[in-house]
């Protein structure tokens, strides 16, 4: 019962979590392309309460930015314009879950532009770009493990149900695939397609790359599974019944899969949104203008970057709580699945 | 020795089966390293057709397959177009340097699981363990990438480490302590990011590896003796441990060379990773080829260490073995 | 103690069993292929409304004997007679035509009932699979089995985890009942429960025997479960029948050593003779 309850927290964290991704051009303030020329490389900009003068505001409130006297690329405050921060405003256009044309975001700022994260090189919006990159790194990861998955469970159960030569030849394809260094197969192989394909042809290309080359783990544990379900009693009993293959597949064997199966999943979204950013950082994965997350932080790789615009490492810190989720998710659902276990093999030995 | 003989057998049919499928992989992808030149309007097709008839590149693929072979016995392993030269010495080079960062990291990160994660199991529930078990959850869950790049940000900021490369320049002219010296400092970043990066998940599994062999009945019939509890933990406990760890340590050796990859690019460590980059990039084909297949090589290599070390440490895979 | 069946000698056996063998090869890619001997020729008779008890050790072949005449495996040579129709090399899709009519009973209740579904659906799983039977008859057959079996019904909604040793065995008889077979295999049935639970199903399989004129292959390695519930018995030792008779025979008068062992097995309350005296 515990253990219920743990896994429902995490599950219910990584959903609200997930949930304000979804929802990204609601939390968002602005559409993530918009570029603002005026304010490039903006540090984060402070939501104050208290002014200058030590009034208290009803309303939070941002200072409009101004250059520093002399400089051109240093900001700092400017204390005599105040603009207070909207909530619920108006602003621009998104589709909220694809389909509903939508105006109206969480927060905004009245006659001006609120930076919670900073900008980039183009006065973009970085808490925008971040959660719209939240979406398309979060469904490659989905998508990704979805993939392999589905390919790990048809060789999985192909494997241990039926045997023989089958067996031995997936498994040896499995070794194969297994002893080959991931990341640099997942490299190579994206590379050594198109490069300068359009973003959605991108998307979906390293979505399919990095579904495609991980499925001997998964297949593996499905076969274990599988070889183990099929020796059971009551499937052998079902077949003293009259069942047909499929039948017994469908209806005794692959529910016993599901454990396993959630349990991957939980290890191998965090690992596959991992790779799409590690791709996209390095120029391999989504382009330009679409914001992921692995893109947001390629531009640390210039150094005048590193050196100046700490702010454009924030989105790595923003990942975590996702990562720490499904830690939790991977965690609890490794204990449910040990505890069942146990408590089938208490009942049954009884001799 | 038949087991050893077996497990080699089978390494070297596993690598076999690698070079044709990476063969076949980066060899039927589309575009070559002459893509670049076609684009310029200055080259004439005749010169590209030449450069390529000259790299055998128009040749079908089971013969290209069966020219590299030769090659890789001669000790070459294709030719790189980009730098003009065989393939095999510039892996090697880039591979010591990868090697150098690994080792070191590998043997860091060990050193410190291994007592920690003891430690932690003995008292498994209590404080200790639980502030251990969150601290390096939280590692756990940041990525390497974060990893890499937030030690970039704190080294840039605060001036303290060199940020890049292995060598400062004027490197040449230092005398050999300072040289040593030299390299030690570029080193402590990105050993620290791979030991950073590497050390919560080997912890978890010392602690819990451990953890189970706390609960057998010999450890509790050995106390009852009157064993002192260090003694049980360091000389019994870890001894019986041995198997799943052992395992885990050929996995170390396994990432040895794959494993460094996003760091050396990130901190322009001059390591295998950044030139495997380079050269899919500019799709240099035998160069990327070679160094799959290099790295490949550790990984057998050392999942077959892991079993052999496992053979003989471990008396009942000896018997299982020689029942067969 | 049960009563002698009247068996008319001159009626056609239900079940007849000729030089049954059955091979294993153990093949690896390197190395020799193993083989491994289950049965080595085994042959009997058992004629409708009697009860067969082979008995051995474990490792005898008892349970591969089991899984050949269930048709759950083929044997690698001889032949086996079900009402007189030849059902040792059937191909898959005849296999599946006999199988319910020869139904087997596991060892351990626990792994023959699928933890994950609930008793209502464990019951109807053998009758949807026939696909004759509408949802109304299936209820109603429910129903029927669990009274005859001896549970209530309303233990329908419940998992089989949630049933005691004995309950469960009961359900799997019930669920072995539903496709009314002729021929019921119990494969150690009664040795994972406790003793006073087996006496009740041996009773409950009497009852059955009696009302429903089943007929039982018992197989197990009790020696004096076998003789409680049997009319013949036949001695398993490394998959050969090594003795056969009626079963107060081979308990007064075995022949070979291995009965002897069974025999010597079964655990006896004798008094201490100085306890008798008084």
């Amino acid at each position: 019962m515990k253990m219920q309850r743990a896994l429902t927290r995490w599950l219910l964290a990584l959903g609200a979590l997930h949930g304000t991704v979804v929802c990204a051009g609601f939390f968002a303030p602005y559409d993530p392309a918009v570029q603002d020329r005026k304010y490039p490389y903006l540090p984060p900009m402070g939501v104050h309460l208290v002014d200058t003068q030590g009034h208290l505001h009803a309303r939070p409130f941002v200072y409009q930015p101004k250059l520093r006297l002399g400089l051109f690329d240093q900001y700092e405050e400017d204390i005599t314009d105040p603009r207070p921060v909207k909530f619920l405003p108006s602003g621009d256009y998104y589709r909220l879950l694809g389909l509903l044309s939508c105006r109206r975001h969480l927060f905004g700022a009245k006659n001006a532009r609120i930076y919670l994260l900073g900008t980039d090189a183009y006065g973009r919006d970085q808490l925008s770009r971040l959660l719209f990159g939240g979406q398309v790194s979060l469904v490659a990861g989905l998508l990704g493990a979805g993939i392999t998955l589905f390919i790990g469970l048809c060789i999985g159960a192909v494997a241990g149900y039926f045997g023989g030569w089958r067996d031995t030849l997936l498994m040896r394809l499995a070794e194969l695939f297994m002893a080959l260094p991931w990341l640099y197969l997942l490299f190579a192989i994206r590379a050594f397609l198109p490069l300068a394909v359009s973003p959605l042809k991108a998307f979906f290309l390293i979505i399919v790359v990095i579904g495609t080359v991980g499925w001997a783990r998964p297949a593996r544990l499905v076969r274990g599974v599988v070889l183990s379900a099929k020796e059971r009693d009551f499937v052998r009993a079902a077949r003293g019944f009259g069942a047909t293959n499929g039948y017994l597949l469908r209806r005794h064997i692959l529910p016993e899969t599901s454990s396993v199966l959630l349990t991957q999943a939980a290890i191998l979204i965090p690992q596959y949104v991992l790779a799409e950013m590690t791709l996209s950082f390095l120029g391999l994965g989504v382009p330009e203008p679409v914001p992921s997350w692995g893109n947001l932080l390629s531009s640390l790789q210039q150094y005048s970057v590193l050196i100046s615009h700490w702010w454009m490492y924030l989105p790595a810190v923003a990942i975590v709580p996702f990562f720490l989720g499904y830690l939790g998710l991977a965690s609890s659902l490794h204990e449910r699945g040990a505890a069942y276990k146990i408590e089938s093999r208490i009942l049954g030995n009884l001799t | 020795m038949r087991y050893l003989l077996r497990r080699l057998g089978h390494a070297l049919l596993l690598l076999a089966g690698v070079s044709v499928l990476t063969f076949l992989f980066t060899a039927l992808a589309p575009g070559t390293y002459f893509d670049e030149m076609r684009m310029n309007p200055q080259i004439a097709p005749e010169t590209i057709a030449a450069l390529r008839a000259q790299y055998g590149l128009d040749k079908p693929l089971p013969l290209r397959y069966a020219s590299w072979l030769s090659s890789l016995v001669h000790g070459e392993m294709g030719f790189s177009f980009a730098y003009n030269s065989p393939v095999a010495p510039l892996l090697l080079v880039r591979a010591r340097n990868t090697l150098l960062l690994t080792i070191t990291s590998t043997l860091l990160a060990w050193a410190i699981a291994l007592p920690l994660g003891a430690w932690s199991a003995e008292r498994m529930g209590r404080l200790p363990d639980r502030l251990l078990s969150w601290g390096t959850a939280m590692l756990l869950v940041i990525p390497d990438l974060a990893l890499a790049l937030g030690l970039l940000v704190l080294a840039v900021r605060s001036g303290w480490f060199p940020t890049g490369g292995m060598a400062s320049v004027g490197f040449e002219t230092l005398s050999p302590f300072n040289k040593l010296r030299d390299v030690a400092l570029h080193m402590i970043l990105p050993v620290t990011a791979l030991v950073l990066s590497t050390l919560p998940l080997l912890f978890r599994h010392v602690r819990a590896a451990i953890a189970d062999i706390l609960d057998a009945p010999f450890l509790l019939a050995a106390l009852g003796h009157g064993i002192p509890k260090r003694t049980l933990l360091y000389r019994y406990a870890l001894p019986a441990a041995a198997n799943p760890l052992i395992s885990l340590f050929g996995f170390s050796i396994a990432m040895l060379l794959s494993g460094s990859l996003l760091i050396e690019v990130v901190m322009s460590w001059p390591g295998l990773g950044p030139l495997l980059l380079e050269a899919i990039l500019a799709r240099d084909l035998y160069v990327v080829i070679g160094g799959i297949l290099f790295s490949t090589f550790f990984l057998v290599g050392g999942n077959l260490f892991a079993d052999l070390l496992l053979y003989w440490a471990d008396p009942r895979i000896r018997t299982e073995s020689n029942a067969q | 103690m049960k009563v002698e069946a009247t068996i008319g000698k001159n009626m056609q056996p239900l079940l007849r069993v000729e030089n049954l063998v059955k091979r294993y090869a153990k093949r690896s890619l390197a190395g020799t292929p193993e083989e491994f001997l289950a049965l080595d020729g085994v042959s009997f008779t058992v004629f409708p409304g009697t009860t067969l008890a082979v008995v051995g050790e474990s490792g005898s072949g008892k349970s591969t004997l089991a899984a050949c005449l269930a048709c759950l495996e083929s044997p690698t040579a001889g032949s086996i007679w079900f009402e007189g129709r030849e059902i040792a090399k059937l191909e898959e899709r005849a296999s599946r035509q006999i199988r319910p009519q020869i139904q087997l009973i596991f060892q351990d209740p626990a792994s023959s009932l699928n933890p994950r579904w609930s008793v209502m659906e464990v019951l109807a799983e053998p009758l949807i699979l026939q696909r004759k039977f509408t949802r109304e008859e299936i209820d109603r057959r429910i129903s029927s089995l669990l009274e005859r079996v001896g549970l209530s019904p309303d233990i329908v909604e419940r998992s089989p985890t949630e049933l005691s040793g004995g309950q469960r065995q009961r359900l799997a008889i019930a669920r072995a009942l539903a496709l009314e077979p002729k021929l019921l295999i119990l494969d150690e049935a009664l040795s994972a429960l406790d003793c006073s639970v087996q006496a009740q199903i041996a009773n409950l399989l009497v009852e059955l025997q009696g009302s429903l004129g089943m007929t039982y292959l018992f197989i197990t390695h009790d020696l004096a479960m076998a003789a409680h519930l049997a009319d013949e018995i036949a001695v398993m030792d490394r998959g050969r029948i090594v003795e056969q008779g009626q079963a107060q025979k081979i308990l007064k008068q075995p022949e070979q050593e291995t009965t002897r062992q069974l025999l010597a097995a079964v655990p006896r309350l004798t008094l201490a003779p100085p306890l008798l005296e008084q």
